[in-house]
Order: structure tokens, then sequence, then C-alpha cells
């Protein structure tokens, strides 16, 4: 009997557990794509050192489940007790009727295992569904090939699923028994027509409110722009806190300022039923102006998260194509005359087994040749505001034109031609709009003075990469070879080798190779990289750290973003609903005066809007501040299609936000209509 | 210019005409006959009572009147127009220009202060805000509230709650005031300002009212009381040149006719 009573009461109140089952089957669906990730390794030709990647990835969204985990628990727990509230009434009456109130609790217990095993089913359902196309995306991350379809299925983000939720539903019961037993039959009864006492500030207080949060706004927004968010010092600190304290304040003040505000327009005031919406939300202003400004907090740090998070799959997309100029480049520092392929041989290892042709060369450095010199301190310093200039003060590295040019030849690129007296910058690493700045000073002078001599600069910048280890990486001086060794072999005077670099590209499966080599080398050296006398770099393991961190970063990007944003949406959704549930007596009266139902949808609307849009739209200018400065600091690494990212989020946004905006507007709208039915 | 038109009018027409209304609930099997063939008629600028006891028929009667239930037969026609034909949307318009409603529990929105309480059905009948303002210290000044215009619900007595309430009923100028046991929640002293304020308004400003109570002395400021028993009406008072204490008095005896309602009445 209590199994029939129970899904008859779900079916019942469909439109209720509407929005809750909508917030069930979000998370978990989420929840579940995000954990199955490791699975996904069955679609991708990675690397040894992409799939460590990966693991390392797991493990960060393994901590950060739990951290969603507790939000989402949060959300539920509250999205229950709000299902339970509205539903006093019937507890009551079976409460009236004699049944005990274990009996009570047990209704609901079987109530929240049924819903909870159909939106679980939905969710893992949705979730496993969305993790195929997910692998899509994790390749692109990793710039990684697709095997043949196969289909992800992950047993350990299944199971987690199961234990996180099946904890959280734990809880939901307890909360719900909790909720029932220390009820009185007489609050179950009365709780419909409370009286309450309209909060109602001073106007001249609420005016200086709105005002002082409009300045801590301006300032914030002032100091951030200025500052821009590269240092994370105090000064970073100061304006969150202001722009933190700015949007609590707006949303304390700003539905009394604005009532204040319509007042002095009595036209606009008294039409509709335009200053019943703004008294109705400004008597709830007290209680709901904190979750508000949470949900806005969120909704920004939204809108950041997950425009970075989805912008990661093409920033440094530049860096990593250029950084790894060559399949294995291995490098001795500080001036070694060891030759490594000299050393590999005694080792054991033919380079041969490898590749068919290799290239191993040194570059040279002068101590009083720094970095800042050559850029001269004006564009050093504009540069530095906008990009990390770590290492751009230490000696630059000279490289021979015959060694440039060999080593351009391997990459079949064309060979750089100089002139006499003509020397060339090479600044591969660099953002184009770094690479920008740089060469137009170089384009305004056309000459350059080192060590008491005038030179030519060749007229463009190279932005070839030719090594992708050491300080070569950044700025480099390609010289005619005479500027650094004379036809005796001697070194020019104030010059020192700096490195030796040995590079290649791997012949037949270079993946595979790449691995075979790494290992070869490891089983000489151990694990103990101080061993080591030389560095190898392969491309694997440049791809495997670039994707690891792109993908790390926009895992968890996108997958804190979702969480917040399905948290937001449905905080406001709950907030709106128990709203008009406890004020349904108002809506009542309305319609008994003679408004239609046309007039009261629209107010309901027009309610229901506010509520989501302002919070949305703070977010939204917050982020457009935020951006902008993130923007700066992100292009130097290497530039991020901003607007195609921030359509994606806003797409994402608009439709999960909307989903829950157009529920909560439906289930507004039956509550009023189903209990004037019922009356 | 409008309020001289409508003086004009009065006395002639029949502001409501009920003709055999019936009105069952139930299956064939087990029928109640809440109102089983009433028949009366109210006069522009009346102020007539309905009486009965609990069940006699007389809120299913209300109910049908202001439109808010149907009839299973008869006809009700209010300034002209059968409500018993229009459709929902006619009826929610009807509704709002035509009547003006007074409940028990005064039903003010407690969002809202007296003056936007009071100018509520106005602005949904899209008013223009000046005319509305204007009309609404107009009514608030005949009930004696203008004091408290700028009050929530809440800093008011019941008393000053009750006859915003009235206000907002008249404030459209409808056709028919409705008041469905006005007195219910209030003491005897707010219950004689509030009937003295509805007197105002049947004199002063001629409005048509009918009034559902089971409380003789509010229903000896009526000009006309009909009584209702068991879905019929058993007896009809007309108050004449009595004052009202003698009216109250012929009240109480029909009362005690009905009979087992005496409890009801003290």
């Amino acid at each position: 009997m209590y199994y029939k009573l129970a899904f008859r009461n779900v079916r019942k109140s469909l439109r209720d557990y509407l929005l809750y089952f909508l917030t069930l089957t979000f998370a978990v669906c989420i929840f579940y794509v995000f954990n199955s990730i490791e699975a996904q390794e069955v679609m991708l030709k990675i690397s040894t050192s992409e799939k460590e990647i990966l693991k390392t990835l797991t493990q960060f969204i393994d901590y950060i489940s739990v951290f969603v985990s507790v939000i989402l628990g949060f959300l539920i727990v509250s999205a229950n007790h709000f299902l339970i509230r509205r539903r006093k009434k019937e507890l009551g009456i079976y409460l009236l009727l004699g049944m005990k109130k274990s009996r009570v609790s047990r209704i609901l217990v079987i109530e929240t295992l049924f819903i909870g095993a159909i939106s679980l089913g939905a969710g893992l359902l949705t979730g496993i569904f969305l993790s195929q196309w997910m692998s899509i995306f994790t390749a692109k991350i990793f710039e990684a090939d697709m095997t043949a379809y196969q289909f992800v299925f992950s047993m350990s983000a299944f199971l987690k699923t199961l234990i996180y939720f099946g904890l959280i539903f734990v809880v939901v019961i307890m909360a719900s028994t909790f909720a029932v037993s220390r009820n009185k039959l007489i609050d179950l009864f009365s709780a419909q027509n409370k009286n309450e006492k309209p909060a109602v500030r001073h106007p001249v207080f609420t005016v200086i409110l709105f005002i002082l949060s409009i300045a801590c706004l301006g300032v914030a927004y002032q100091q951030v722009l200025k500052y821009g968010i590269k240092d994370f010092d105090y000064k970073l600190l100061r304006e969150i806190i202001l722009g933190a304290v700015g949007t609590f304040l707006f949303f304390a003040s700003l539905s009394g300022f604005f009532l204040k505000l319509l007042q002095r327009f009595k036209g606009i005031y008294y039409k509709d039923l335009n200053f019943f919406i703004l008294r109705q939300i400004n008597s709830r202003i007290n209680s709901a102006h904190i979750s508000i400004s949470f949900v806005c907090l969120m909704l920004f740090c939204t809108i950041g998260i997950l425009s970075t998070g989805l912008g990661m799959n093409r920033a440094m997309e530049n860096s990593v194509t250029a950084a790894a100029a060559f399949d294995v480049e291995m490098y001795t520092p500080g001036g070694s005359t060891m030759s490594i392929s000299d050393d590999l041989a005694s080792k054991g290892i033919a380079l041969s087994d490898y590749t068919q042709k290799s290239y191993e060369y040194a570059d040279y450095t002068n101590p009083s040749i720094l970095g800042t010199e050559i850029l001269t301190s004006d564009v050093y310093d504009k540069l530095k505001k906008e990009y990390f200039m770590g290492g751009r003060e230490d000696p630059v590295p000279f490289i021979r034109l015959s060694d440039y040019n060999t080593l351009l030849g391997m990459k079949g690129k064309p060979s750089l031609v100089l002139k006499e007296g003509q020397i060339a910058f090479s600044y591969s690493a660099a953002a184009q709009g770094f690479r920008d700045v740089v060469q137009e000073k170089w384009n305004r002078t056309g000459r350059i003075s080192l060590l008491g001599k005038e030179y030519a600069v060749y007229p463009k910048m190279l932005s070839e990469s030719v090594v992708s280890i050491g300080a070569d990486s950044s700025l480099a001086i390609i010289v005619p070879d005479s500027f650094l060794i004379d036809s005796t072999g001697k070194v020019t005077d104030g010059f020192a080798a700096y490195g030796s670099y040995l590079q290649f590209n791997c012949t037949g499966d270079s993946k595979t190779a790449q691995d075979k080599l790494e290992k070869r080398v490891e089983s000489f050296y151990g694990e103990d990289a101080s061993s080591v006398e030389y560095f190898v770099v392969t491309r694997n393991v440049m791809q495997a750290s670039y994707a690891g961190t792109k993908a790390i970063i926009a895992y968890v990007g996108i997958y804190i973003g979702l969480v917040f944003l399905l948290t937001s949406a449905a905080v406001l959704s709950l907030q709106q609903l128990s709203e008009i549930s406890d004020n349904r007596r108002r809506y009542l009266v309305l319609k008994k005066i003679g408004a239609d139902d046309r007039l009261i949808d629209r107010t309901i609307l027009r309610q229901t809007a506010i509520y989501f849009l302002l919070p949305l739209l703070l977010a939204v200018i917050h982020s457009i501040v935020g951006l902008r400065v993130a923007n700066d600091a992100i292009r130097s690494l290497g530039g991020i299609n901003a607007a195609q990212n921030i359509l994606i989020t806003a797409a994402l946004i608009l439709v999960i936000y909307g989903a829950y905006f157009l529920a909560t507007f439906m289930g507004s709208r039956q509550m009023i209509v189903r209990e004037e039915r019922n009356e | 210019m409008e309020s001289d038109n409508y003086e004009e009018d009065i006395k002639m027409s029949n502001m409501l005409t009920v003709t055999h209304v019936e009105k069952y609930y139930g299956n064939k099997g087990n029928l109640t006959k809440a109102l089983d063939g009433v028949s009366f008629s109210v006069q522009e600028g009346e102020f007539v009572g309905i009486m009965g006891a609990s069940g006699s028929g007389k809120t299913t009667l209300l109910n049908c009147i202001s439109t808010i239930d149907k009839v299973t037969s008869g006809q009700i026609v209010i300034g002209g127009r059968d409500i018993t034909e229009m459709k929902s949307r006619q009826l929610s318009e009807f509704r709002r220009k035509q009547l003006g409603f007074i409940f028990q529990d005064f039903n003010l929105l407690d969002t809202l202060t007296a003056q936007e309480n009071i100018i509520l059905p106005l602005t949904i009948s899209a008013v223009n805000h000046r005319e509305a303002l204007s009309r609404t210290s107009e009514v608030a000044q005949t009930l004696g509230i203008t004091d408290v215009l700028l009050k929530y619900p809440y800093q008011m007595s019941g008393g000053e709650r009750q006859r915003v309430a009235a206000a907002r009923a008249i404030v459209s100028k409808p056709a028919m005031v409705l008041a469905d046991e006005p007195t219910g929640a209030l003491d005897s002293k707010s219950s004689r300002i509030l009937l003295e304020s509805m007197e105002k308004l049947n004199t002063e400003l001629s409005a048509t009212i009918l009034m559902v109570t089971h409380d003789a002395f509010a229903a000896s400021y009526c000009k006309r009381i009909l009584f209702i028993k068991d879905g019929q009406l058993f007896n009809e008072l007309i108050r004449g040149q009595k004052t009202r204490r003698e009216f109250y008095a012929k009240i109480i005896e029909v009362i005690s006719l009905l009979g087992g309602d005496v409890s009801h009445v003290l």
C-alpha cells in the first residue's frame, strides 16, 4: 500500500518533481562524464607519457569530485526540503488520519528512492551517451588521432556515481525523515496563511547603499583594468574583495532603489502589475539578496572558468607545434664539449636505429650581451606589462647561420640567406603579438649595434623553431659563421659555447620509436635525473606536458563551470518557486479581483525573468572586465580565440539556464492555476 | 458627470435578476440541491442582505452571482447581461469591470500599501494612472481612510483593513458590490464602523450592495433582507421607515422562525 501511495504521489506531483528530476539528472550526467575520462583512452592513439598525464588528470578529477559532490549534495537536499515544505498539508493529513510518523517517513523514503533511481538511470544513460562525444574533445586537446569507434564505458565512473549519489540520497532520506519527525501537526496545517511583515528599509539608506555598491564595483573594475591579474598580490585580493562587497551591496539595495526610482515615474509604476512585482521582490530581498549575490558571483566564475576551459583546446596550439622542433632533442648545458652522439654510441645506442639524419651543434653566448639590451629597455618595459618575461634578462644565445640552415634543411624548410653585415633574430616561442611589438621596433631602426659594430637587421623576425629546449627557444640571434668562429676554429673573444644540441626526427612510427629511446636512455641513467649528463626531450613528452596542462585546465574548468552553472540555476529556481508557493495567496487575490490568466502569466514571467536575469547581467558585466584582463594575461601563452569560447559558453549558459528558467516559469504558473482549482 | 447619469438611472432598472436558479451537486444517485429554484431581483442602488444558516445555500448563491461558480439551471442577469451564458475570458473581464468584492478575511496584499491595494483593480483594468490615483483618494476620503493610505496592512487596525478592502471593492465603480461576511473577522466596534461606511457608500455613492451574512446586527444595516433555507427563499424583510433597532428586532424574530440557528446569531 505504501508503494502504491508513493508512486501515486510522484505521479501526481510530477510537475513539482520536474525540476528536482532535471537537476538530479544533470548532476549525475556531469558527474559520470567527467569521471569517465580515463576510459576514453581506448579510442585515442596516445603515447605512454600522455597516458601518464591522463592518470594525473583523473586524479585531479577525483579530488574535485569530492568537492562537487558536496555542492550537489547540498543542492539536492535543499531541493528536497522545498518539496517537503510544499507538501506539508498532505503529510499533515496522513498524520491526522492516524498514520504513524515512521510510516509517513517510509512513504517519503520510497518516493526518494523511486525518483533517485529514475534520475540516476536517466543521468547515467545521458552521461554514457555524452562521454562518447567527449572523446572527440579529448582527442582534440591531446592532438591525438582517434582509433576506430569503440563504445566507451567506464565501470569505475559508473560505480563511483552510484556510490556518491547513493550517499547523497541517504543524506536526503535522513533530512526528510528528520523534517517529518520534527514537525508538529498544527505547524503542518497552519503553514499556509502567515501574514508577514515586509521588511522596509529607509529609502535614503537604500540609495546610499546603492551608490556605495556602484562605487565599490567601479573602483574594483578600474583597479583590475589598471593592474591586471598577472601578479597574485594584495592588489588582486583587494580588487576581489571590493568586487564581491560591491556585488552584495548591489543586490541588497537594488530593488529598494528601483522601487523609489520607479515611484517617481507613476506611469510605469502603475502599469500592469509592475508595482506588485517590485513590492514582491522587495519584500523578499532581505533573505534573497545573499543567495542572488552568490549566484551572481558563481555565474561570473562559470563564465570565466568555462570560457577558459573551452579555450584550452586552442590555446598554446602554436606553442605545441612550434615548440617541438624535432622528434628528439638532446642537450648538454654549460659549455660541455662532450659529443652526445658519441656518448650514446658508447652506451650501445645506435642513432641509426632511430633516424637517418641527425645533427649536433652548439650555441654561444657573450655575458655582456643581454636580452634586455637587445630589446632595449623601452620595448622591454612595454612587453613586460603583457607578457611573462622570465629569463630574458640572460645573455642572448647566438647560432651560426650554417647550423641554423642545416636544421632548417632537416625540417624541409628553405635556407636563410643573410647579406654581408646582416644578422637575424629568431623568436620562435613568442606569441604573434609579442613578435609584432619587437618587429615594429626593428622596422623603425633597422640597425643594431653589437660590441661596438653596426649590423643591419634581417627585415623579418624568424619564427621557425629549430630548437625547443635551452635558452634558444625564446630570443636568439642568427649570425654569419665568421662572427662566432674564424676559419681556424677559434671562438671569437668574449663568446663561449653555451650548450650542445643533438636534434633528429625519428623514422617510421615516431611515437613508438620515441617511447623506445626514452626507455633505453632511462635504463642507463635510472630514474635519478641528476645523474643524466644530458637532457632528452622527445616530442611525445613535450606534447604530453602541453596537452596535460591544457587538459587539466580544460576539464577541471568545464567540470567546475558546469556544476556552478547548474547550481546557480537550480538555486534561483528553488528560490523563485518557494516564493510563489509561499505567496500563492497573493496571486489568488489578484485573480479574484479580476486579473485574468494572461495578466497573471505576464506577472509571473516578468518576476521570474528579473530573478534570473539580474544576477546574470551583473555577472556578464563582471566577466567583460574580467575576460579582458584575463585575455591580456593569457595572450602571452599563445593567444586564445576569446570570441568563439565566449560564444560557446554563452550557448551552454543559455541552454542550462534557459531550461531552468522555463521550468521555473511553468512550475510557478502551474502552482497558481492548480491551487485555484483546489480551493 | 458620470455619477449624475448614474444617479438618474437608479430606482428604475433591476441591477440583478435571479430567475429560478438551481444548483445541484453530486450525481443521480446522491443529489444535493444547494439552490432549489431561487428567484429574486435587486434594484440599482439597493443594499440587500442575504441571511441563512450554514449549509442553507447562501454562499453558493453568492458564488454563482459573483461568477466564481456556475448554475445548473436558471438565469442570472447582472446589469442586463446574462452571466450564465458567458465564456471564461468574458467572465474574467466582467468580474473585473462590473463586480467589486469584499471578503471576510480582507484579502489585502501585505506587501502593498493601502493606496496600492486600492488602486489594484484599476491597474488590472489598465486605467490611466492619473485618473486611478485621483479616484483612489476620492474613495479613501469617503471611507475615512486617507490617513492610512501610505501604511502597510500590518500597520493598520482590523477595521481600517476592512475599509481599505471596501475601498478596493468600489474603486472601479462596479455595478454591484458583493460582500461575503465582511464583519466576520472584526470586533463589534470595527464592525460598526465598516457597516456605517457601507451604508454611506450605498446612500452617498449609490452603490448597489449585496451582502451575505449570518450576523443580525450586520444585516440590520441593509434596506432589504432575503432569508434562505435549504436552497429556497424562505422570507423577505423590508426595512422601510423602521429604525435600525426595530429592524434588528424583526430580523431576530425571523431567525427564530428559521429555527435552530439562534446559536449562530448569538
